[in-house]
């Protein structure tokens, strides 16, 4: 019974697939996104998190093994099909020609013939990934964090007026201060919460997965090696995945939070 | 389902009218008109003055049509080679709004990248090599040899150009130039071996014809030019919103939905038609399908939707007004056009290059 219930809510579905870039082999995985769960994706520079998010965003082929996306296989979708359900931030985010923001952002939604409604999408995307102060400008002339801005507005807009889609993030956080890192973090989970969207983010830090995420993929070596609840039971995994000894506390509001220490030390407590 | 988030009222509200059309006509219009008075007065511009009864000869249907002396000279010389030179101005500065929206660079030139070279030594060989073969074709078949034959070239190239700048570090526009550089070094090669195995009249022709020139204007050509841009322009209309996309990178554009590889393939067909025609036609005319794209950008903004039509709009003016100096400044020799383009369209490359010092690296 559980079962089926979980195969009807798959959004989409990972069977054993593999991947070779160069002379690295990656996989196999097998993992399955449910509809509307929030997934983030955890592992050493190099391991393989953009490998496998390229897999499951199909920018990369898989060598062997089958992915399912609403239960068609996703080989088989149209590139404009998919973009109407499922938006991809990679972690390179020049444009180029110095397109204006606004214009930048309504890309999002360009594969759509009939769009009455862009203008207020546009704002309201903006707004929503704190960058409404910026419309207007060339992109090329904002900082790092004002275009990483931009660009998940671009990703808002794509899906504002969709459900149950899928938003595939690579290290959406890395050029922002700690407040927007806070900040765009509530707004990515506010905006896919109220659409039903799944989200599997690369992310670089422990305490913003366990706090936003429910579930983390741990990838090391080019393998999952584990799937598991955000809780403190993952902390042994963690510590395994980096190599590295976490200190776990609460803040008054009884969140996890976990602080790292050098794996020296942790040898020392085993020993 | 709508976010109940802040939205400021500071926007115009036209945004709607930006983001679906890409702004105002203001610019289009100003250059339309700026083209016009261009063609009007170029016209008058010659050995032989022009009247303005002579543009009233042709309404004149009262006694029979014999066209004489200055109105002759207006109707059959002026006026086609007038527009084919904006047209063909108009085939460069798309092919080249083109092809630096296709490489995301504005460095990008079917010119600086080997194209036009490429064009002209297909069409080179086939002046020599095939006109000595004295196969036995048609005659109405024989003024396409010269542009199906500039289009293999360019097509060449442009796929050539596609491979190579995936192998060396993509997205760089160094790797792109230099890869440019090989192939204009291989095309001037080839020209100069079809220059030494030439005969006289074909070398008189070969020249001629490599350093650019609108000699060949006449009525025939302009439309059968014109016949070539509509459904070119057409065609660009139906993929300028994805030609925009591409600006955010390949993948990018196909996670928005864009199909960037029947994209690449139909812009790189594109640019190899127009640049082969205009070739075939005209010989080597460089630096405005640079120049024109890289203005209407400065004067009006980067979005493709209205850079393209501008381009052509840009394009036929800056053709036409260095034409018209060409064929005036020392009457009654006529100077090749292509060797005023170049002088103006060098110096402005440089300009180019110091304002992209910083990205060339």
């Amino acid at each position: 019974m559980l079962m089926k219930t979980t195969t009807q809510q798959s959004l989409l579905q990972l069977d054993a697939v593999c991947a070779r870039l160069g002379k690295k082999d990656f996989g196999p995985f097998n993992l399955t996104i449910a509809k509307a769960e929030k997934v983030a994706i955890l592992g050493p520079s190099g391991a393989g998190k953009s490998t496998l998010l390229k897999l499951l965003s199909r920018e990369l082929k898989t060598s062997s093994g089958d992915i399912v996306f609403q239960s068609r296989p996703l080989a088989s979708w149209s590139l404009m099909e998919l973009s109407h359900l499922r938006a991809v931030l990679p972690q390179n985010s020049d444009v180029a020609f110095g397109l204006e923001t606004d214009l930048v952002i309504s890309l999002g939604r360009v594969s759509r013939a009939h769009d009455p409604d862009l203008a207020n999408i546009v704002r309201q995307a903006a707004a929503m990934a704190h960058a409404a102060h910026l419309l207007g400008r060339r992109f090329d002339s904002l900082s790092g964090g004002e275009q990483a801005r931009i660009q998940l507005a671009r990703i808002f807009a794509q899906l504002w007026d969709q459900s149950n889609g899928l938003i595939l993030v690579d290290e959406p956080l890395a050029a922002l201060d700690p407040g927007l890192q806070f900040d765009l973090l509530a707004s990515l989970e506010e905006y896919a919460t109220e659409r039903q969207h799944a989200i599997v983010a690369i992310l670089h830090d422990i305490n913003h997965a366990m706090q936003a995420f429910e579930r983390l993929l741990l990838v090391k070596n080019g393998q999952l090696v584990a799937d598991i609840a955000s809780n403190r039971e993952a902390v042994p995994a963690l510590e395994d995945l980096y190599d590295i000894a976490l200190t776990c506390m609460h803040n008054q509001e009884g969140d996890l939070l976990v602080t790292p220490l050098r794996a020296s030390s942790r040898a020392r407590k085993s020993a | 389902m709508k976010a109940s988030v802040a939205v400021s009222g500071e926007l115009p509200p036209s945004l709607q009218a930006k983001l679906l059309q890409g702004g105002r006509p203001g610019l289009l219009l100003v250059l339309s008109i700026a083209l016009l008075v261009a063609l009007l007065l170029s016209v008058q511009f010659g050995a032989v003055p022009v009247k303005l009864q002579d543009w009233l000869t042709l309404l004149d249907f009262s006694d029979e049509q014999t066209l004489t002396g200055s109105s002759y000279v207006l109707w059959n010389i002026r006026l086609p080679r007038a527009l084919f030179a904006v047209l063909i101005g108009a085939a460069l500065g798309m092919s080249g709004a083109l092809t630096q929206g296709l490489f995301r660079n504005p460095l990008a030139d079917p010119n600086l990248l080997g194209v036009t070279a490429g064009a002209a030594a297909a069409a080179g060989l086939s002046i020599v090599v095939l006109s000595g073969m004295h196969l036995p074709i048609p005659m109405s078949w024989r003024m396409w040899i010269l542009p199906v034959t500039a289009f293999s070239g360019a097509l060449l190239v442009c796929f050539a150009l596609d491979r190579v700048a995936r192998w060396i570090s993509p997205g760089s526009i160094v790797g792109l130039l230099l890869t440019g550089i090989a192939l204009n070094a291989l095309g001037a090669a080839v020209l100069g071996l079809c220059t030494y195995l030439a005969t006289d009249e074909q070398l008189r022709n070969l020249s001629f014809w490599t350093l650019g020139s609108l000699a060949g204007a006449s009525w025939l050509a302009a439309g059968l030019l014109l016949a070539l841009l509509l459904p070119a322009w057409w065609w660009v209309r139906r993929m300028i919103s994805a030609m925009n996309a591409l600006a955010l990178g390949e993948a990018a554009a196909a996670h928005v939905g864009i199909d960037v590889r029947r994209l690449r393939t139909q812009v790189i067909v594109l640019v190899a038609v127009l640049t082969g025609f205009a070739v075939a036609w005209c010989g080597m005319i460089g630096f405005i399908s640079l120049v024109a794209p890289h203005l209407v950008r400065t004067m009006g903004g980067p979005d493709q939707r209205q850079v393209i039509p501008r381009s052509m709009l840009m394009g036929g003016l800056l053709l036409l007004v260095a034409d018209t100096v060409a064929r005036c400044i020392a009457i009654p020799a006529e100077v090749p056009v292509g060797i005023f383009t170049a002088l103006l369209g060098s110096p402005f490359f440089l300009i180019l290059l110091r304002n992209a010092r910083g990205r060339l690296a």
